[in-house]
């Protein structure tokens, strides 16, 4: 079977990503890209960071770059460097400086993820400059108007070894994200997981209950993407529990007596 | 007597100097008196065996037999003076008068021998005395026997005096146990006391208190404490210290006896499961407390539930978890819905609070 593949510089969305705002996410959002400014969306996982970011592409027709970060993510993979094909020494963008170039929409997900070199890089970017330097190949990127710097990282994993730095956080018009109210959500899970609206309301119920147990146990509560998936399982006829069970319990912890109460939440409300 | 190979060994050593000085005829029997007198006294042996050999020079067989029987006959007095005559006697017999032999050994006979009435006087006290001894070392075994008996009575009565002691502290604290103990258990309990106070006092008063924990806390049924008892007996029966630490649960036998014997779901198994539902329930950190522990729950707040330390009204552990659970529920939504919010001292706020809500007084 074939498979449609586009570059990261032209992948643009054509059909409107769901994505149900929480409160004024989007005017803010819309502002802040008019102004040029950087926006970090901050929040748990699963809670719609990303969705919202694709949303916005959308609605802004900016292309999308999504980076992924992760702890060896080097500056270089992220603006470029030089690469050896056949016989020559040429030099091949990042994929920041695609995103730059190309004037969409960059998203550096879970950035504090990567080395802290990397997110220095990025600073330039950030303030009334708007430019990416290529130190190895001696050049500057001057950012287009409509190229905007988007990351994202949840606050809940930090720790002292793994923080933004003031100095980069004081770069970032902020949002934040978190779980959405019971009603919002489950439109959500019924509109993404095509379950009853019952099923749904029951699915929400159980995730306000498991997340009591942040602090107490739980790093994170129930993402809203896991209700989802639980929705999406029951709409495939499997069973609701085991449903819950597979895409609830397990996911969120390892801890025998945590999953044995969820269960017993979960066994509430099926 | 040895004196190499051709001459044997006939009790005492003699010089071989000393035989070679005997003519060789009459070195038989030179050895033969020499060892018929050391039967009497080695130490006279040893003296007649150095003058036989001038004697027999002589060739005189009736002065040797003369010289021995002179010498014995001083013997039957007293060793000692013996082997002084059987040194002194040949050279008197030198002397010009032969009598003077004679009178030499009569005199230091009867000095050896003494008076005859104080002779038999001594024979006599040595008769008793020989007597007596013989009493007393057949009369040793059963003093030693008398002293172990001695030392067993003595042991016993410390043991029965400890007994009575601990009998009447378990007389002082036995009502206030049986006030405390629930009345379905009290025969189980009397009984089972019973067993352990015929086998040890202090055994018992261990038990008592220890059983009224098991029993009032459920931790064991009445047929439990009976095998729990039993198994406890057996132990004291090896050994008092080790059984009276059963009783008092001071060992892990005690303690796994008590696992082993335990019916239906513990508390403490399921606390962690039960703590995190009820949290997750209604949304506040919920304690789970078992009844035991009921005199520590005010410390704890009103964020608690308190449950049986076990669940034991269904045959399987998951229907009694299901029990433990509903029992959660209620808890955790009486802490919910703030049931347990309410004090006697915020009365007036309370009142207040309702007029303005309702209108009107109250």
């Amino acid at each position: 079977m074939a498979v449609d593949t586009q570059r990261v510089e032209d992948f643009k969305l054509d059909k409107e990503p769901y994505y149900l705002p929480v409160g004024n996410e989007v005017e803010l959002f819309e502002a802040a890209y008019n102004a040029h400014l950087p926006v970090m969306l901050k929040g748990p996982t699963g809670c719609g960071k990303t969705r919202f970011v694709e949303h916005m592409s959308w609605r802004l027709s900016r292309t999308l770059v999504t980076v992924a970060c992760h702890e060896d993510l080097t500056a270089s993979d992220l603006v470029g460097k030089y690469t050896l094909r056949g016989d020559e020494t040429v030099w091949q963008d990042g994929p920041l400086t695609i995103a730059v170039k190309s004037g969409g929409i960059a998203y550096l997900d879970e950035v504090v993820e990567a080395r802290k070199d990397t997110t220095v890089v990025i600073h330039p970017l950030t303030d009334d400059r708007r430019i990416l330097p290529l130190e190895k190949k001696g050049e500057i990127v001057q950012a287009p108007d409509d190229f905007q710097l988007v990351i994202s990282y949840n606050p809940g994993y930090q720790s002292v070894l793994k923080d933004l730095k003031h100095s980069t956080k004081q770069r970032f018009v902020a949002l934040d994200f978190d779980y959405p109210s019971a009603e919002l959500e489950e439109e959500i899970v019924r509109n993404e997981a095509g379950v009853d609206a019952e099923t749904a309301a029951r699915l929400v119920k159980i995730a306000e209950k498991v997340r009591n147990l942040r602090q107490h146990g739980l790093e994170e509560g129930v993402s809203t993407r896991l209700l989802v998936y639980a929705g999406q399982l029951i709409g495939k006829d499997i069973d609701p529990v085991a449903a819950c069970q597979a895409t609830i319990c397990k996911p969120i912890t390892d801890d025998q007596d945590m999953q044995r109460s969820i269960v017993e939440i979960v066994a509430t409300q099926f | 007597m040895s004196f190499g190979p051709s001459v044997g060994n006939v009790g005492m050593y003699i010089a071989r100097e000393m035989l070679a000085s005997v003519p060789e005829e009459d070195r038989p029997r030179y050895l033969r008196l020499v060892e018929e007198i050391a039967e009497l006294k080695y130490q006279l042996g040893v003296e007649v065996a150095r003058q036989l050999p001038r004697l027999l020079a002589e060739h005189d067989t009736d002065l040797v037999q003369t010289y021995l029987d002179q010498v014995k006959s001083v013997a039957a007095s007293g060793w000692k003076s013996s082997v002084e005559v059987a040194k002194q006697l040949p050279d008197l017999y030198d002397a010009p008068d032969p009598a003077m032999a004679t009178a030499y050994v009569d005199i230091v006979t009867e000095a050896t021998a003494g008076p005859a009435e104080a002779d038999e006087d001594t024979k006599l006290l040595a008769s008793e005395l020989e007597d007596l001894e013989r009493e007393i070392r057949e009369m040793e075994p059963k003093i030693q026997r008398a002293q172990e008996i001695k030392s067993h009575l003595a042991a016993k009565d410390r043991r029965d005096e400890t007994r009575r002691k601990h009998a009447v502290d378990l007389a002082a604290a036995l009502p206030s146990v049986l006030a405390r103990l629930r009345p379905k258990y009290r025969p189980v309990f009397l009984m089972e006391i019973n067993r352990v106070a015929a086998a040890d006092s202090e055994a018992a008063l261990e038990a008592a208190d220890t059983l009224l924990d098991l029993l009032n806390g459920e931790r064991l049924s009445a047929e439990g404490a009976e095998e729990w008892v039993r198994r406890g007996l057996d132990v004291l029966e090896r050994n008092k210290e080790v059984g009276r630490g059963y009783f008092r649960l001071g060992s892990k036998y005690a303690l796994d006896v008590v696992e082993e014997l335990h019916e239906g779901l513990a508390l403490k198994d399921v606390a962690r499961v039960l703590k995190l539902y009820a949290t997750a329930l209604c949304g506040r950190d919920v304690a789970i407390r078992s009844t035991l522990e009921t005199y520590a729950i005010e410390a704890f707040g009103s964020d608690h539930v308190v449950l049986p330390p076990d669940m034991r009204y269904f045959e399987d552990d998951d229907t009694n978890f299901t029990a433990y659970k509903v029992a959660t529920a209620h808890g955790a939504g009486r802490i919910e819905f703030g049931t347990y919010d309410f004090r006697i001292d915020e009365i007036p706020d309370l009142v207040g609070g309702l007029e303005a809500r309702y209108g009107g007084s109250l």
